[in-house]
């Protein structure tokens, strides 16, 4: 495989893997929630690099999601003690534990040479350097791999409990009635979000890697009616700003995460007025309809008919 | 490390200055936002400071060709592109069917995505004193010069002379929305006002602590300060306080310690005085809580049991 196509492959999929499980922080309003995740896997990051010597290690990965893991946890429990105020709970705890991250890369005892830069934006090309070879012949990135294997998890944990997830999205109240573990199946579901967040670290950094997450759902979610077809939109979406993101980076030499967020929020404003736009015009469409019909109707009745009817019902305005 | 030999040096006074007075600004401002639930708005003004703060560097550099680090400029940048994020957040979630917390996030990563892809355009280019523009991001207080002292200092008084002399608005709009509409004020003057405050803390810490961990210098001291205090006046001066000396306390351990950046370490003390405010302050607190409710029953127990004696 050659390196761009390998590259190219490893964004799609590493956007796929985000937005699917993003089509739910959605609609699950956990979207600064996730933005605390990704700033606070760093400290996880750190750490689990400095035990296995190995970035791409699947017990890095789990091991630094706990980390994520550590700010819902604790944002539940602030909330719980009823001490604070609004979304205070959120912003609280993450930016300490991103800020213990920058002293342990700086204080360099775990010998982890991570620049600044890759860590807030990633590096995709950087992750798609080292190549899987089979037999002597390249099939793609090492980490095209990992990214695969959890874009497979994600999609297989959607699937498994998508009428739970569904359920809890929508009427928390009802699934409680029934007796569904909420809490339980919302914590499994953002260590998900924060594994995926983990290793989509290489390639988008802590601070775009939200915007892998959210953005493809929130445009899916302007459009659509039903989980399923969002869903399904949250994947073209996702798609195509992977494809498109590269090449603007590309061309632009930058970061693709930053091409991607950004080509992102031109597709999520685009679809917005886009959608807007037809609204009005079906509305226009609507009343022009309605007054065609109003004209057309009045010289057919005569005098006796329109005293004898009330004047309320005659007027098509008042529908 | 001595105090005297601290104070001594010049670098090290003006980040223990700085970064003291960008304590106090964010921590008193900061309380506003808090009352009215609207912390995490401030991470989405940080965050989208870092294009206004790089737009700012090219214009001084190729069109006035002055130097790119002046402070003004700066924050003249920051706040502009930190406003347009904000009302970005806002428009989305007012006409579409997005949720607000969504629409900060996208808006957050709009500008910051712009804001990267900028500083890859100015590491790549021929610009004069590039050098270290990537401090923006994380911050680096040891670069403030007396001048951007001055200048932040100046801007930081004059957003909280805005606060004192619209302290009543400001009050009444923040507890009873309602009540501040009917009794004929602006609600939008007074938002924007507010807002124009808590932006204008924001910014001025960009220099010196970085887009990134701004966040805390907001959130953090007046989460603290509610804890100790039930008035108004108290918490915006009590976090106002908070801010200011762990601040100032971080400031002095990062380079007692050496080799540490200061911002991060003084999001860990702010992080440190907020934990012990929660836990153990005297009136609100976990201990405090826990304390009260092992006494009330307690007091139950021995009512039960002396009514059973009684009998």
């Amino acid at each position: 495989m050659s390196f761009i196509l390998g590259t190219t492959m490893l964004a799609i999929v590493t956007a796929l893997a985000c937005a699917l499980p993003g089509a739910f922080v959605v609609l699950r309003r956990n979207s600064m929630l996730v933005e605390g995740i990704a700033h606070a896997v760093l400290p996880g990051i750190v750490v689990g690099y400095a035990l296995t010597h190995d970035l791409n290690s699947p017990w890095l990965i789990v091991g630094a999601a706990l980390a994520g893991l550590i700010v819902v946890l604790c944002n539940e429990w602030l909330i719980r003690t009823g001490l604070l105020a609004g979304d205070a709970p959120q912003g609280l705890v993450f930016p300490a534990l991103f800020a213990a991250g920058v002293i342990l890369i700086t204080l360099d005892f775990t010998h982890v040479h991570l620049h600044t830069y890759v860590v807030l934006v990633g590096d995709l090309n950087l992750a798609a350097f080292r190549q899987l070879t089979v037999n002597g012949v390249s099939i793609g990135p090492r980490y095209l791999y990992i990214m695969l294997a959890v874009l497979m998890t994600n999609i297989a944990f959607i699937a498994l409990f998508y009428p739970q997830l569904k359920l809890t999205t929508f009427d928390s109240e009802f699934a409680n009635v029934l007796g569904l573990r909420a809490g339980l199946l919302n914590t499994a579901f953002m260590f998900l979000v924060s594994v995926t967040v983990v290793a989509a670290f290489h390639a988008a950094g802590a601070l775009l890697v939200i915007s892998l997450l959210v953005v493809p759902g929130a445009t899916a979610h302007l459009i659509s009616q039903r989980l399923s077809s969002m869903l399904a939109l949250t994947a073209v979406f996702a798609v195509i700003g992977a494809i498109a993101g590269f090449w603007i980076a590309y061309l632009l030499n930058a970061a693709t995460s930053a091409g991607m967020a950004l080509f992102y929020g031109a597709m999520f404003v685009a679809v917005a007025v886009i959608d807007r736009l037809a609204i009005r015009a079906r509305r226009h469409r609507r009343t022009q309809a309605a007054s065609r019909e109003r004209l057309a109707r009045l010289p057919r009745k005569t005098d006796s008919e329109r005293t004898l009817e009330p004047e309320t019902q005659a007027s098509p305005l008042h529908e | 490390m001595e105090l005297i030999e601290f104070f001594g040096n010049h670098t090290f006074r003006m980040v223990f200055l700085g970064t003291t007075l960008i304590g106090c600004v964010a921590g008193a401002l900061g309380s506003f936002a808090y009352l009215r639930k609207q912390s995490l708005i401030s991470d989405v003004v940080a965050h989208s400071a870092l294009p206004g703060a790089l737009m700012a560097f090219l214009i001084a550099v190729l069109v006035l060709d002055a130097s790119g680090r002046n402070m003004l400029g700066l924050i003249v940048g920051a706040v502009t592109t930190g406003t347009l994020a904000a009302l970005f957040a806002n428009s989305i979630s007012a006409r579409t069917k997005i949720p607000i917390d969504t629409a900060m996030a996208i808006s957050l990563t709009v500008f910051f995505g712009a804001g990267m892809i900028l500083l890859r355009i100015i590491a790549n280019g021929p610009f004069p004193g590039k050098g270290g523009i990537n401090d923006y991001l994380f911050g680096n207080a040891s670069v403030i010069t007396i001048a951007d002292l001055t200048t932040s200092a100046a801007v930081g008084a004059l957003a909280l002379i805005l606060m004192l002399v619209f302290w009543k608005e400001f009050t009444l709009r923040t507890f009873d929305p309602v009540l501040s509409t009917v009794l004929g004020f602006r609600a939008r003057v007074i938002d924007t006002l507010m807002f124009t405050t808590i932006v204008i803390a924001i910014v001025i810490g960009v220099k010196a602590v970085g887009v990134v961990l701004m966040i805390a210098f907001v959130v953090t001291p007046p989460a603290a300060a509610r804890q100790w205090t039930s008035t108004l006046p108290g918490m915006v001066a009590l976090s106002g306080v908070i801010g200011g000396v762990g601040s100032g306390v971080g400031a002095y351990l990062s380079i007692a310690i050496g080799s540490v950046p200061t911002g991060p370490v003084i999001v860990l003390t702010l992080f440190v005085i907020f934990l012990i405010s929660l836990l153990a302050s005297p009136r609100r607190s976990i201990i405090t809580t826990a304390l009260r409710h092992a006494r009330a029953r307690d007091a139950l127990r021995r009512e039960l049991l002396s009514d059973l004696s009684d009998r």
